[in-house]
């Protein structure tokens, strides 16, 4: 890196023959360090892509294994009978998990109700107010996405059923209710992102036509932003559908085909968790055929919502 | 239901288009019906609500641990009569550490993962790659617990634990009986988790990188590699940093697959290959037996602590990520 302009001498010479044979060197000296700087940099280059590549292959083998290994363990535990059977008692072959999945079905049904139109009208009050009061609600939320699942369940524990609470005791609402509140904040962001997609035009358009705001909003805002809404919903419940924690003290679990939400139920990830942490071969089996259905489940509404988020963007371009 | 403009025509005595104005005027003004009103307002108080309440019923339903031990408890945990102690700290310990290793090997593998997704591969083969570790991102967390516990334990306990004992100079971090369920494995099972939050985000952060600043770097004569080094990661740095602190405070609050893979002992792990407990672990293990009273109230004072981790790790993050936004913007 010595900044040497000519070679060998100091100052500028006098005479322009010298000049330029000082000049030739020092192009010389330049194409000569370039040249091995640029063969030095190319390699580094090359083993730095290298080591990205490494990465790559790192980051997808676990992920990919876990799928594959899911798949073919749950294939070969999947059956009619499987999906449509209650739960046998331990040591009793044959059963399957039907409780749990219309356990899974009913709690994350009473959840889209309680968090879907909570979430679109809080993210409607987003869209239209500015200043302090949303921005605080926006952080709100943000900061609601990060919070440990087990917390909202211990949330809804203690709100609905514990001792003391407003009902009492385990039910399948209680984990619908946690799950609303795990829900809510993807719900009103992803919706308060889909509804500011709607072009300002088209609100002042409808509003110099004299139409009433509401109906403005109803008409031009929620039609506009629909796929983004669905999107939005579906990626929440694609959340929703897989957790744990926040079921666990509130659900309870349950091997019969319950359907009164007042009372104790089953669901797909209470029973992998069950069966998973047994060592018995048997109830292994049951839980990785729980999870290739869950997973299956999660995948799918993944993929609709990949599927309309696209077809939105296709239709914006 | 819709009206018309007849009603809403302005007092004679202005001028037409002073009439116009004035009718906009008010329209705007005017949120639309007092129905639409309430709605919007419910939402958002029902969700200021529910939030608030979350808070509230937590911090209430702790307060006689804390009440009983006060900030000791952050240390010592409380008293428990059919047990012994909850070891507040060891918990508090488990959960660093096991995030620590998460983020340890998640951030490496899955920045490079980012950066050659978003610079150095192909489209075709980087719109592929990108959708598929954005689909495995929404794995649930049971069934990545249920793989690790099942799948990869045995695997850790014959081969990768051994061999990391023979390691030399490594001993003081990997020593002890391999069994398999350990911190090391809770980590290991951490990272698998972040690792898709970590690529998902660190890519949309490289992707905002303007291709000004790519094309000026390239014309100073740098090669492919440090175009990204010195233009692309620099100017992605705040995105990335918010991410590897969101993908953290995934790595903290994640209970089930951790309780799974962890080993579940309740004392101080003298090595990575050593079962342990996070905070996560200790409440779902421990709140379902829990009597109620200062023994369940303990409980939920440990998820008091792991809240105000997690939402500490996570305003950090969103503060971040706004700062970057807002930076994004000036500049825009």
């Amino acid at each position: 890196m010595s900044a040497t302009v000519f070679p060998g001498g100091a100052g500028i010479p006098s005479d322009s023959g010298a000049l330029a044979d000082a000049i030739g060197a020092r192009r010389e000296l330049v194409r000569q360090s370039a040249r091995r700087s640029l063969g030095r940099r190319r390699l580094v280059g090359r083993i730095a892509i290298g080591l990205c590549v490494v990465a790559v292959a790192i980051s997808l083998a676990p992920l990919v294994a876990l799928v594959a290994y899911t798949t073919s363990r749950g294939v070969k535990a999947l059956s009619w009978s499987f999906l449509t059977h209650i739960p046998t008692p331990p040591g009793i072959p044959g059963g399957g998990i039907s409780s749990a999945i219309v356990g899974s079905l009913i709690i994350i049904g009473l959840a889209v109700v309680m968090a879907v139109p909570i979430g679109t009208m809080c993210a409607l009050f987003l869209v239209e107010r500015r200043g302090r009061l949303a921005g605080a609600l926006r952080f709100a939320a943000d900061v609601l996405t990060g919070v440990p699942s087990i917390a909202l369940g211990i949330f809804a524990y203690a709100v609905l059923v514990g001792p003391g609470s407003l009902i009492g005791h385990f039910s399948g609402l209680a984990g619908s209710f946690a799950l609303a509140v795990l829900m809510l904040p993807i719900v009103v962001r992803a919706s308060e992102a889909a509804m500011r997609t709607v072009p300002r035009d088209l609100w002042e358009a409808g509003l110099a036509l004299g139409v009433r705001r509401s109906r403005v909003v109803r008409s031009v805002v929620l039609r506009g932003a629909l796929p983004g809404l669905v999107t939005g919903n579906l990626l929440a419940v694609a959340r929703a559908v897989g957790e744990t924690a926040p079921l666990l003290f509130t659900v309870l679990g349950s091997t019969l085909l319950a359907t009164n939400p007042l009372q104790p139920m089953g669901a797909l990830s209470l029973t992998i968790y069950s069966n998973g942490t047994q060592p018995y071969p048997a109830a292994q089996e049951i839980a990785w055929g729980t999870a290739f259905v869950l997973l299956v489940l999660v995948l799918a509404l993944s993929v609709v919502a990949r599927v309309v988020s696209a077809r939105l963007n296709r239709q914006a371009r | 239901m819709s009206t018309t403009l007849l009603e809403e025509v302005p007092p004679p005595r202005l001028t037409p288009i002073e009439g116009v104005k004035e009718g906009l005027q008010r329209r705007w003004a005017r949120p639309g019906g007092r129905a639409y009103a309430v709605l919007r307002w419910t939402g958002a108080t029902v969700f200021a609500v529910i939030v608030l309440g979350l808070v509230v019923s937590l911090l209430a339903s702790s307060s006689q641990a804390f009440g009983h031990s006060g900030l000791s408890f952050l240390w010592s945990g409380t008293y428990n009569a059919t047990k012994d102690i909850y070891p507040t700290g060891i918990f508090i310990i488990g959960t660093l550490i096991t995030t620590a290793v998460a983020i340890i090997l998640a951030v490496p593998i899955g920045v490079g993962t980012a950066a050659f997704l978003s610079e150095l591969a192909p489209k075709w083969l980087a719109g592929p790659l990108s959708v598929l570790i954005d689909l495995i991102a929404a794995v649930p967390s049971i069934v990545v617990g249920l793989w690790g516990l099942l799948v990869l334990s045995p695997v850790f306990a014959r081969h990768v634990e051994p061999f990391l004992k023979k390691i030399p100079g490594l001993e003081w971090f990997f020593h002890g009986p391999a069994y398999g369920p350990s911190m090391l494995l809770a980590g290991t099972v951490l990272a698998v988790m972040i690792l898709p939050t970590i690529v998902a985000l660190s890519r949309t952060a490289l992707q905002g990188v303007a291709n000004e600043d790519r094309e000026a770097a390239r014309a100073l004569g740098a090669t492919r590699w440090q175009v990204v080094r010195t233009a692309v990661v620099p100017g992605a740095r705040t995105g990335i940093e918010a991410a590897v602190i969101l993908a953290m405070g995934r790595a903290l609050g994640e209970t089930i697959a951790v309780a799974m893979v962890i080993g579940n002992n309740n004392a101080l792990p003298h090595s990575l290959l050593a079962p342990g407990a996070t905070l996560g672990s200790a409440i779902i293990n421990n709140f379902g037996e829990a009597n109620p009273g200062l023994d369940r109230s303990s409980i939920i004072g440990l998820v008091v602590v792991l809240l105000a981790i997690t939402a500490l790790v996570n305003v950090g993050g969103q503060l971040l990520l706004r700062r970057r936004l807002r930076a994004e913007g000036a500049v825009a």
